[in-house]
């Protein structure tokens, strides 16, 4: 407008006036941020269940005491099998605060199938444990994924169906499972950095549900996570990436319904050969778990567990052979 | 005799077309119930002799004795 009266009026229009016609008629839809955010196109956020993942990954390596051999031998690229015997004790939980350890040895045998479009993993054990997980894509955007542990023993049997929606910006999921659980969860990118989350569950058989909220913010060197559930949880975490090799990772949980808080520290060390990572509780507890690449396809685990405060130390060497 | 006879039939129709439902919704929940015990002992039984199927058929064929070797 001022500039059609500048152009009538024959003197040179300011500078600024040219400036703000030419550049608006093509940012009409977009707010003129410093950084040329796209605000249309923000990035998918990762999926709900997976909002801690950088942190867990640093923070609960998969600990165990005694012997573990795993051989994974693939026919085919999409197709293999494995074969897996654990000796030594496992932590059967229990009320008081004693730990109770009972020493088992198993047989694991487990068939995988990947596929680009279906996932089918089973393992089954020698007492007749199945484990069986199913990803399937229906489409596009819609993934079913079905997990469940059978037992011989009655009404010991889990399973869970999840349906779960990916679109531009957002995802949700739907999770039916036994004992007539529902669960239903939806996250969204609310910038290029930051994402919300909500989630919601019903446990029929007790009559009990629940809501609980999440936020992640991740940049290329940062995750902080934070989670509130009605349950009474709250959840913190905070992740840094101090290096490609180093990454260091704090965690914060408090259960307000048992007046119960803890905080970690850990450090994840990729490196050429080996991973370490290791992990300080304010219960007492200092583990630490290291994968060292013996050489193609031979790995050697190491694991330690230390908790000073129930005077549990459990140690751990493993072997695994194959992809 | 004849009235006490369609009397009771009457009355015995009665109490069946109110329970009917009752009887139906039942007999659907019995039925879920033993499928789903059913679709139980199939999926533990047969999940892993499905994947190894699966697996086996799939390009390129791996062989059979593949499938015991250690090599």
């Amino acid at each position: 407008m001022g500039s059609s009266v500048s152009h009538a009026a024959a003197p040179p229009p300011p500078p600024t006036a040219v400036g703000l016609a030419v550049a608006l008629p093509p940012k009409q839809d977009e707010k003129a941020e410093p950084k040329n955010v796209d605000w249309l196109n923000l990035p998918c956020p990762v999926p709900f269940e997976e909002i801690q993942r950088e942190a867990l990954m640093s923070l609960k390596p998969e600990l165990f005491e005694g012997l573990k051999f795993d051989f994974t031998k693939g026919l085919n690229q999409r197709f293999s099998l494995s074969h897996s015997i654990f000796m030594g004790s496992m932590e059967v939980p229990s009320q008081s605060s004693d730990t109770f350890k009972v020493p088992t040895a198993h047989y694991e045998f487990g068939a995988n199938f990947l596929d680009p479009k279906l996932m089918l993993v089973g393992r089954v054990l020698t007492d007749g444990r199945l484990n069986a997980r199913v990803k399937c894509d229906l489409t596009d955007n819609l993934t079913l994924k079905i997990n469940a542990q059978l037992t011989n023993e009655p009404h010991f049997s889990q399973g869970m169906f999840n349906f779960d929606y990916k679109g531009t910006d957002y995802r949700t999921q739907f999770q039916i499972g036994n004992n007539a659980f529902y669960g239903a969860n939806y996250i969204q990118s609310i910038s290029p950095h930051l994402s919300l989350g909500t989630e919601i569950f019903w446990l029929g058989h007790q009559r009990k549900s629940g809501i609980g909220f999440a936020a992640r913010y991740n940049t290329d060197k940062i995750v902080v996570t934070g989670q509130v559930a009605s349950t009474g949880i709250v959840a913190l975490s905070y992740v840094q990436k101090v290096s490609e090799k180093v990454s260091l990772a704090s965690d914060f949980m408090y259960n307000h319904l048992t007046q119960d808080a803890t905080s970690s520290f850990g450090y994840d060390y990729i490196l050429r050969q080996c991973r370490l990572r290791g992990k300080l509780d304010s219960n007492g507890v200092v583990a630490a778990f290291l994968e060292e690449r013996l050489n193609m396809g031979v790995n050697f685990i190491l694991s330690a567990e230390v908790d000073h405060r129930k005077k549990d130390y459990k140690f751990g060497f493993g072997l695994t052979v194959g992809e | 005799m004849a009235s006490n006879v369609s009397l009771k039939g009457k009355e015995k129709a009665g109490k069946g077309s109110k329970s009917s439902e009752e009887r139906s919704a039942k007999c659907v929940k019995e039925w879920s119930t033993w499928a789903m015990k059913k679709a139980k002992v199939i999926t533990h039984y047969g999940f892993i002799p499905l994947i190894v199927i699966i697996g086996m058929n799939s390009e390129p064929k791996p062989q059979l004795y593949q499938l015991l070797s250690p090599v």
